[in-house]
């Protein structure tokens, strides 16, 4: 390419890809602002629980022994649902929670990472062996929502799942002891 | 195809550039117009996606942290 043709062309070339770098920068920043604005104005963050618990013991007393498991309503009113994630099943593998209120859903694992999402929601974490994640959610329509692990976890992987059961307050009913199953029902 | 035959394609670089430069600056003269409206577009659709599920999707769902 001779000295009189390349020349004007190259500069082109490159102005073109100054004007695309510089409209790229721009969406980035765009983005980011976004992700930075809504999470100090509306406090959209990722779950960011840190609470420690031995994997090894968990299912022997405490929070995760089995007859705390499932959904549990304080006299506060406050509703708390807490899930084993293990190869590979949830324990239990059926939650119910009433509709347009807020829950705290709360999950350990005693084996390996395994991670839950809940159809239709924001729910998504990771569950860390030794560590208890938790999030919240209010589900905002009434039905049966598919919680699936969404980390691959061993073979039988594809079979870890679990439904999450939305009833209307109505039918949102604690026993006694402030405990709602989908046996119940 | 006889073996005993040299070819051209044995050494890329005994290859002869029969690019005419005329016509080659011809075409760079067009081309970063044409790929800068397909990326574009490309980005423009990958962003309007993006915001549309952020905004419509995402933050009406609520936070769960």
């Amino acid at each position: 390419m001779t000295e009189q043709h390349a020349q004007p062309h190259e500069r082109r070339i490159l102005g073109t890809e100054l004007l695309w770098a510089f409209g790229v920068s721009v969406l980035i920043a765009a983005i980011l602002s976004m992700v930075v604005f809504t999470a100090l104005t509306r406090d959209i963050n990722p779950p960011s629980n840190v609470e420690r618990i031995d994997p090894k013991t968990l299912h022997l007393s405490g929070e995760f022994a089995e007859q705390n498991l499932g959904t549990t309503v304080t006299r506060d009113g406050g509703i708390t649902v807490r899930i084993i994630t293990t190869q590979f099943m949830f324990a239990p593998r059926c939650l119910v929670v009433p509709e347009g209120r807020r829950v705290t859903l709360r999950f350990a694992t005693p084996d390996v990472i395994h991670g839950i999402l809940i159809t239709g929601t924001n729910v998504n974490t990771m569950v860390v062996p030794g560590f208890v994640a938790q999030v919240y959610s209010e589900f905002t329509h009434s039905g049966d929502l598919l919680m699936p692990c969404h980390e691959y976890c061993g073979l039988g992987h594809s079979e870890m799942w679990a439904t999450v059961r939305v009833v209307p307050e109505s039918e949102f009913k604690p026993d006694p002891d402030g405990r709602v199953a989908c046996a119940q029902r | 195809m006889p073996t005993d035959q040299p070819s051209a394609a044995d050494d890329p670089l005994e290859v002869v550039d029969q690019v005419d430069e005329a016509a080659l600056a011809e075409v760079m003269r067009v081309v970063p117009l044409g790929a800068g409206v397909l990326a574009g577009a490309t980005v423009a659709l990958l962003v309007i996606g993006y915001l549309a599920i952020y905004l419509l999707v995402f933050l009406p769902r609520g936070t769960v942290g």
